[in-house]
């Protein structure tokens, strides 16, 4: 009974904290000098610097407070980074390079994560049910295989693994399918093998799934997945904050790649992954410098797999 | 004495069923135990899998580590304040733009092929609109649950204000009534009941907005604490968020229905409910 009521009282206070606050609720509300940012964030595993950096201040010493705007997805944090509602936004670079093509006006600030360039010990790769024939990339020719967006990174990667292993790339049906109703497909057998990310892929090799390629590894060493990037417009009229921004970022990344613990335990403060799993999924590399060679990799197979007919300048999109 | 105690227990038991025979509460609660039983069952019984549907037990539990959180109280509050706000503002729009166009013919005319054409738009397809104006924030998700609600009233209200009966309306003018002395003592009393069955509709259609805007959008509040669980791969959490989702519905319909009772109490639909 003591321990509703204690409930109910936090929860009427909190209430009122909300209600009185409205947005934000950081911990730095001593300094008067730090200007605000908006950062649009899937809650996802990739995005744990950001949130590490926050919580360890790095973001402070450069005289910025975060504010975090989460999205389901990146087609909402792309036009909101345009539009200028948001300063900063998390994306995969094929997307980037997608957005760019059409001529949003993008720029890159800092790296996001990385493949762990592991081969079967990365954060994502494709996954089978126990009993499938499927042993390797080449098994994938001719089957249904799940990514969570068609034409991105997902599917031109899971080509390039294919390709590395000798088949026919070409001949793969994908399947779009969000991350989280992979696993329940996979079971049922409406599809033959998932691409899956963490938490999904500890989850899926838990439940007896069988590992057959790291998509991401196959592609490049050491792969840059996605990147933080802002507009061209906040870039040019913004330079003193997109580069504070992008020393915390820097920092906040080196942090997070050196303390992987730290990562799994601000994984419970944005996500909803179960601590169990928090400690046993495989973490992706958090590489302070971005990589132009990955990012061009990323940019030939959007071409080479017809996502895009020319693809744009690189050197346009980096920093 | 314990065999008092039980006594009276029991003698408590029948005496509040003698009141009437199966009070419709009961049997409601009944089905909802029903519906628990069969969550908790499926999943033990190994017809559906434990990893993607867990039994009822795990979801409560789920539920209660939710409540224990910060964040779960605050979604709670970003939710029902944005269903709050854009139900008001929808109900405030339609019964003003209601009795504007419905009293003047010319422009109920000319308005009605455009309101005709504006209803049926999803709102839902108005998303992509919502989040370029408003990015992710609490107001692009505002913008469809007020979208949403302001044609359930405004509809309703429009046909309340056809129902006025001519005779009373004629005599209004007769006796050179000011047009707003004529909107309250006549249209109003009239228009009343359907601005309530429209208030009533557009609470339900808000919520469901509301959810689907921090589902989709990622705007603060339940629907995108349902949809980090999703994220996370915490089914339990997500079916008790949902769950929570289900409550504040069930609560929403009987805070309504009651105002309406209260607002409606001399209407004689109301009246004979309350005799019978």
């Amino acid at each position: 009974m003591n321990r509703i009521r204690a409930a109910l009282a936090a929860a009427s206070v909190l209430l009122l904290a909300a209600a009185c606050g409205g947005g934000g609720g950081s911990s730095d509300a001593s300094d008067k000098g730090p200007a605000t940012v908006k950062v649009s964030v899937i809650p996802i595993v990739d995005v744990a610097p950001v949130y590490l950096g926050a919580q360890q201040g790095f973001f402070a010493e450069q005289k910025l407070k975060l504010q975090f705007e989460t999205a389901q997805g990146g087609a909402a944090i792309v036009p909101a980074v345009v539009s200028g509602q948001v300063d900063f936004g998390f994306s995969n670079y094929t997307s980037l390079v997608l957005a760019r093509s059409k001529g949003l006006p993008l720029k890159v600030v800092a790296p996001g994560n990385a493949s762990t360039g592991a081969d079967k010990k990365d954060f994502g790769g494709v996954v089978v049910k126990s009993g499938s024939p499927i042993r390797t990339a080449k098994d994938l020719v001719g089957k249904r295989v799940a990514v969570n967006t068609l034409n991105n990174i997902n599917d031109t990667t899971v080509r390039a693994s294919i390709r590395k292993a000798g088949g026919d790339a070409k001949n793969v049906k994908f399947t779009e399918l969000a991350f989280p109703d992979m696993l329940a497909a996979l079971d049922k057998g409406n599809v033959d093998a998932v691409q899956v990310v963490e938490p999904f892929l500890t989850t899926a090799l838990k439940n007896g799934g069988r590992l057959v390629a790291s998509n991401y590894v196959d592609t490049a060493p050491n792969l840059t997945i996605a990147a933080y990037f802002t507009s061209q417009k906040t870039a040019a009229s913004k330079p003193d904050l997109v580069k504070r921004f992008a020393a915390a970022m820097q920092k906040s990344l080196q942090y997070a790649d050196q303390n992987p613990d730290a990562v799994r335990k601000i994984l419970g403060t944005y996500t909803k992954i179960d601590p169990s799993v928090a400690s046993a999924l495989t973490l992706p590399k958090f590489p302070a410098r971005v990589d132009q060679a990955g990012l061009q990799t990323l940019e030939n197979l959007a071409v080479q797999d017809g996502l895009i007919k020319k693809a744009p300048d690189v050197k346009d999109l980096l920093p | 004495m314990t065999a008092a105690v039980t006594a009276d227990a029991v003698g408590d038991g029948r005496g509040g069923r003698r009141h009437r025979t199966v009070p419709g509460w009961l049997l409601g609660l009944a089905g909802l135990a029903g519906l628990m039983a069969l969550a908790e069952v499926v999943p033990r019984a190994g017809l559906v899998k434990k990893r993607f549907l867990p039994p009822f037990s795990d979801m409560l539990s789920a539920l209660a580590d939710e409540a224990g959180t910060g964040a779960f109280w605050r979604a709670l509050l970003e939710t029902l304040r944005g269903w709050a706000i854009g139900l008001a503002v929808a109900t405030a729009a339609g019964v003003v733009l209601g009795i504007a166009i419905g009293g003047l013919p010319l422009v109920r005319a000319a308005m009605s092929s455009t309101i005709e054409f504006l209803r049926p738009i999803p709102s839902v397809a108005l998303i992509p609109l919502a989040v370029l104006l408003y990015g992710t924030t609490m107001r692009s998700t505002l913008l469809l649950v007020v979208y949403a609600s302001f044609w359930q009233v405004l509809v309703q209200v429009l046909y309340g204000v056809r129902d006025v009966d001519p005779v009373a309306r004629e005599t209004a003018r007769s006796y050179r009534f000011r047009p707003l002395t004529q909107v309250r003592t006549v249209l109003w009393p009239t228009a009343l009941p359907y601005v309530m069955t429209g208030f009533r509709l557009a609470a339900a259609v808000a919520l469901i907005l509301e959810i689907t805007g921090e589902l989709v959008i990622g705007s603060p509040g339940l629907g995108k604490q349902i949809a980090v669980a999703q994220g996370s791969n915490a089914v339990a959490s997500m079916y008790a968020l949902v769950i929570v989702v289900g409550l504040i519905g069930v609560v929403v319909n009987v805070i309504v229905r009651a105002v309406e009772r209260r607002v409606l109490r001399w209407h004689p639909s109301v009246r004979r409910e309350v005799v019978s």
